[in-house]
């Protein structure tokens, strides 16, 4: 039991490693483009038809701190965020960061966690289905649907359905609010308004991660279908849905549920695009602007690093969830027997 | 559905707008003409569509009497800090500004939908509907008009101009609005180092600050130690508002209330210079994010959402997905019905900043107005749309246009010699084939034109100038790059440098400054004439960095300004000939200048012409002998040395609902006389 918690201290310090290097490595890549927020900043203001000098620039560029070394800045980012759990201010939005993300980086997660959720819960079934029937209309038209949605892109899909909406019922269905609650406080009927707009996302979202999770899953599952112990299973009788959930569908899940963080990661990935395109005010779409419209650092800094936590602690939660599961895991690990 | 929701309340509105006109025309002798600039029934007085008071009762010999929007007392009350509204006779200045609607008298009600692309981008032509200043540029853009000042007077040698404010005169959350906000405004916050480190250079005349003084409640003075006649079309034409609440900002400022600290700490704040900075942000800009949007947690212990303003319209809400508004209950303008202006009840702002989004919108006429970040590439599929969406596209000529220049003090010594050479930039402009251009990049809308510095170029200006070497002309930019020795002398088809090494000319351009397809044209012709010329799309800020390191061979950005915005600025006359964002050129000749002659290359004598000849401009009174004399000596010295190549002058989309009314044909779709000012937003009304 000792060295099980050692095993969990082990990968508790592993995530707070990979937080901060990758916070790093996000200040350190913004660096290298050039131009700073502060003169991104005023660039939106010129472009408004300001008349800027370079001393502008420079002027900002102390009063945002922007004078001092990158490393400093990001230490002090990063000795804020750990020890009082404040983000700071957006450089570019001029508002406090745990103010501004507050909620919207909890609909984003909640709208990839749906999409997942929604993804499994067809793949899954779907997958084992396809893998073990030898019905090729059923076969084919997965493969289609499922091909279908790796080989579109999100954003096309996006930008077909909002057309075809525009031209049918002349709503662009844009946003996640309708306009009388874009501002309201949290009530049932908000609830209600934000699903009748949230539906859209996490489908656009779900179809590409259900096709990916489908032809994983149809993998997998073809693997195990061939294996021995399946054929000495059926040679002592056990056939249909019995054979299939007892044995090669365990096996075959169980990586999936492995990669559930890389999963999260991946939806995550896709959110940003289809965020813009659909204007949801969501904390894609703030990751998109920070990062290649406005170059701010600590909004950035501080979604990617809500991300990379949320991927960090969901791998952290299977990781401990499999170790107790099965005991070989942490034992390869940590070495002994 | 917006229709839907915007059904019943105009009806009400007229109703009782009807109503109150009813028991007015009893109780009066003389009803006032309600005229319109359509219909002016031969009434015209010192400035053109708009009166004052008394002056329009006197021409049309009536009496106005004033009525109000019916919902006034409802958006009132969504202004967080406002009290009850006083009657109307009590909010409105016994001096209000009588405004001549365009066409006809407007009905109150309706909720204006608007998009910007964020909270402090691509919103100048949003603010400048709600906008109001000292005085502003008639539609005409050459006459300025009283606006918030009722009138003005300048001295002899234009060192001091004197504003008269309206009395009775009000913010809009009741206070009295006097000279003593103007003075707060420039002197507490603009010229305070703890909240501005350095003035800005608007702020200035001949790089010192100006006085401002108030002479009385309703007078103030700015006094320059320069001559500066450029002051007022300044006012008229700058998005900074000369004044600020004192009475509100004034509680926090340290200078003002000695207590300023102590009222901030009881609101949550270290001093008080903090609590003044979250609501006035550190900008004249009214787009800066409010405390609404700052930190809405401190919300409940401050006095008000935001500080009161004396514009058309009041944020309400303002979120990272937009802002609200509602019309400003103590609003100085009157129609010449006595209406109360904005006819508007309520504005409301959305963010889009994606251009397929935008165009989809339009489409659907999801809001009501936009001219900003439409592109002239948007302008068919949006026109194709107009009748089904409901919405009207006018296609309008711009000020600032796509520009090209030549390095001519290229950090390349050898390259140096090329580019500096004027026979060089005659040849290279000869060898632009502006027609083909203009078909493929501008569907054949816009016109060819030179620059001159000057858009538009003054009628008294010979046209000769706006046309010079801009005819297709590329055997005589052959002959005259033979001339100047620049020939192939490896015989790789291309000429080649004076010392006989390769001459490559490189772009580098922005999208943002530039249309791809322009400067693919442009290489080609150039390369038609045996000059190599290759290019690369960057971002913006890569541009600006190499520019800014005279890493460039080409420079290329929208540029050009109208000759009212040259009397108060002259950053296209002096090197690098523009600003940092803009499109600069001679980067050596200012190094030389500013470093008293040890860096960098001396300047010709034409860049000594130049400043002179703007020195001059700024010093003469506009349409004078003397001022026209030294507009056209910038104007042929800018054409002639051709450190910018003009290209094409193309207009731009200006899209609004139909709905929409007394909305003006705009004369230019541009930042220069800002925004949508011109064409006055508050008597904008809404015909669903």
């Amino acid at each position: 039991m000792l060295r099980f918690g050692q095993f969990v201290i082990t990968r508790f310090f592993l995530a707070i490693v990979t937080l901060l290097t990758v916070s790093f490595i996000v200040f350190t890549l913004m660096e290298m483009v050039p131009a700073n927020c502060a003169e991104r900043y005023l660039s939106y203001k010129s472009f408004q038809g300001g008349q800027i000098s370079a001393e502008d620039i420079a002027a900002e560029e102390r009063r945002l701190g922007l004078d001092k070394p990158y490393v400093i800045r990001w230490a002090s980012w990063v000795g804020n965020v750990f020890f009082k759990g404040d983000f700071g201010d957006s450089c570019i939005l001029r508002v406090s960061i745990n103010q501004l993300l507050g909620q919207k980086f909890l609909i984003s997660l909640g709208l990839c966690l749906t999409a997942l959720i929604l993804a499994y819960s067809i793949a899954i079934p779907a997958g084992i289905m396809s893998a073990s029937s030898s019905n090729p209309y059923l076969n084919n038209s997965i493969r289609f649907v499922s091909y279908l949605g790796l080989a579109m892109p999100n954003f096309l899909l996006a930008l077909m359905i909002m057309l075809l909406s525009t031209v049918l019922f002349g709503d662009s269905l844009t946003g996640l609010f309708s306009k009388e609650f874009r501002d309201a406080a949290w009530s049932w009927a908000r609830v209600r308004d934000f699903m009748s707009r949230a539906w859209l996302p996490v489908f656009i979202l779900g179809w590409s991660a259900t096709a990916f999770a489908l032809q994983t899953v149809r993998a997998l599952m073809a693997d195990e279908n061939g294996k021995l112990y399946v054929t000495a299973a059926r040679a002592r009788g056990l056939s249909g849905r019995q054979l299939l959930m007892r044995y090669p569908a365990r096996h075959a899940l169980a990586p999936i549920i492995n990669s559930l963080g890389f999963d999260l990661n991946r939806v995550f990935n896709e959110l940003p695009i289809v965020a813009l395109i659909l204007v949801l005010t969501e904390s894609g779409a703030l990751l998109i602007e920070a990062l290649a419209r406005s170059n701010d650092q600590q909004l950035a800094g501080a979604i990617i690093f809500l991300l990379t936590a949320s991927i960090v602690t969901l791998n952290f939660i299977t990781d401990i969830l499999l170790a107790l599961i099965d005991p070989r895991i942490w034992k390869s690990i940590m070495g002994g027997g | 559905m917006t229709l839907k929701k915007l059904g019943l309340l105009p009806l009400a509105g007229l109703a009782l707008v009807m109503l109150q006109a009813g028991t007015a025309t009893e109780a009066l002798a003389a009803p006032c003409p309600a005229i319109t600039v359509a219909s002016d029934q031969g009434i015209a007085g010192a400035y053109p569509q708009q009166f004052e008071l008394a002056e329009f009762e006197k021409l049309a010999n009536c009496t106005l009497t004033f009525s109000e929007n019916p919902s006034i007392g409802k958006l009132n009350g969504m202004i967080v800090g406002n009290t009850s509204l006083p009657p109307l006779a009590e909010r409105l200045p016994d001096e209000p500004l009588v405004v001549a609607p365009y066409d006809s008298i407007g009905k109150y009600g309706g909720v204006f939908d608007m998009i910007s692309n964020n909270t402090e981008a691509g919103t100048s032509d949003l603010l400048s509907v709600r906008h109001v200043n000292l005085v502003r540029f008639s539609d005409d853009l050459t006459t300025i008009v009283p606006n918030i000042a009722k009138g003005w007077e300048w001295n002899d040698d234009f060192t001091q101009l004197t504003f008269f404010l309206r009395k009775g005169h009000k913010w809009s959350d009741g206070a009295p609005f006097t000279a003593d906000d103007i003075v707060f405004w420039y002197h507490s916050l603009n010229m305070d180092k703890n909240i501005f480190e350095k003035p800005k250079s608007f702020m200035l005349a001949g790089g010192k600050p100006w006085k401002v003084e108030a002479l009385d409640p309703q007078t103030v003075r700015f006094t320059t130690e320069v001559p500066y006649p450029g002051l007022l079309s300044h006012f008229a034409s700058h998005y900074a508002q000369a004044f600020q609440p004192k009475h509100f900002l004034g509680q926090f400022h340290p200078d003002i209330n000695p207590d300023a600290d102590k009222v901030a700490k009881a609101a949550g704040f270290e001093s008080g210079y903090e609590m003044l900075l979250f609501y006035y942000g550190s900008s004249d800009w009214t787009d800066v994010p409010s405390p609404m949007l700052r930190d809405p947690s401190k919300l409940p212990k401050l006095p008000a959402n935001i500080q009161p303003s004396l514009e058309s319209f009041i944020t309400v809400s303002d979120t990272t997905e937009g802002r609200h508004y509602v019309a400003n209950p103590y609003f100085f303008m009157v129609d010449t019905a006595g209406n109360q202006l904005p006819y508007i009840d309520e504005q409301d702002e959305v963010y889009i900043n994606e251009n397929e989004v935008r165009i989809l919108k339009a489409i659907n006429g999801e809001f009501d107005y936009k001219y900003q970040s439409l592109t002239l590439p948007d302008a068919p599929i949006l026109m194709d749309n107009q009748e089904k969406g409901g919405y009207t596209i006018e296609l309008i000529p711009p000020i600032s246009s796509s520009v090209i220049g030549i390095n001519v003090t290229s950090a390349d010594e050898e390259k140096r010699k090329v580019f500096s050479n004027i026979k060089f930039r005659q040849a290279m402009t000869l060898a632009m084939n502006r027609d083909e251009i203009n078909e493929v990049a501008y569907y054949g809308l816009g016109k060819p034109v030179q620059y001159t510095g000057f858009s538009p170029v003054p009628e008294f200006v010979d046209p000769k100038w706006e046309n010079y070497l801009i005819k297709y002309d590329p055997a005589q930019a052959k002959s005259l790059l033979d001339e100047i020795g620049v020939v192939d002398k490896d015989g790789d088809g291309f000429r080649d440098l004076l010392n006989g090494s390769k001459l490559v000319v490189n772009i580098q351009y922005a999208t943002q400054g530039i249309p791809g397809t322009v400067v693919e044209l442009i290489a080609q012709h150039w390369n038609d004439v045996g000059i190599k010329t290759i290019f690369k799309e960057v971002t913006p800020d890569e541009y600006r960095s190499a520019q800014s390191a005279n890493e460039l061979d080409v420079m290329m950005w929208t540029t050009s300004q109208p000759l009212a915005i040259h009397l108060g600025n002259n950053d296209l006359f002096l090197p690098p000939f523009n600003t940092y964002f803009s499109m600069t050129n001679g980067l050596l000749w200012k190094q030389y200048i500013d470093s008293n002659g040890e860096n960098g290359l001396k300047p010709p004598q034409f860049v000594n012409d130049l400043k002179d000849g703007i020195n001059e401009l700024q010093a003469a009174v506009a349409g004078t002998p003397e001022s026209n004399a030294a507009v056209n000596k910038l104007v042929s010295n800018m054409a002639e040395n051709l450190l910018f190549f003009g290209i094409i002058l193309a207009p731009g989309p200006v899209y609004h609902r139909n709905a929409l009314k007394n909305f003006p044909t705009f004369k230019t779709a541009s930042y220069e006389f800002y925004r949508t000012y011109p064409y006055r937003g508050p008597q904008w009304y809404l015909d669903e």
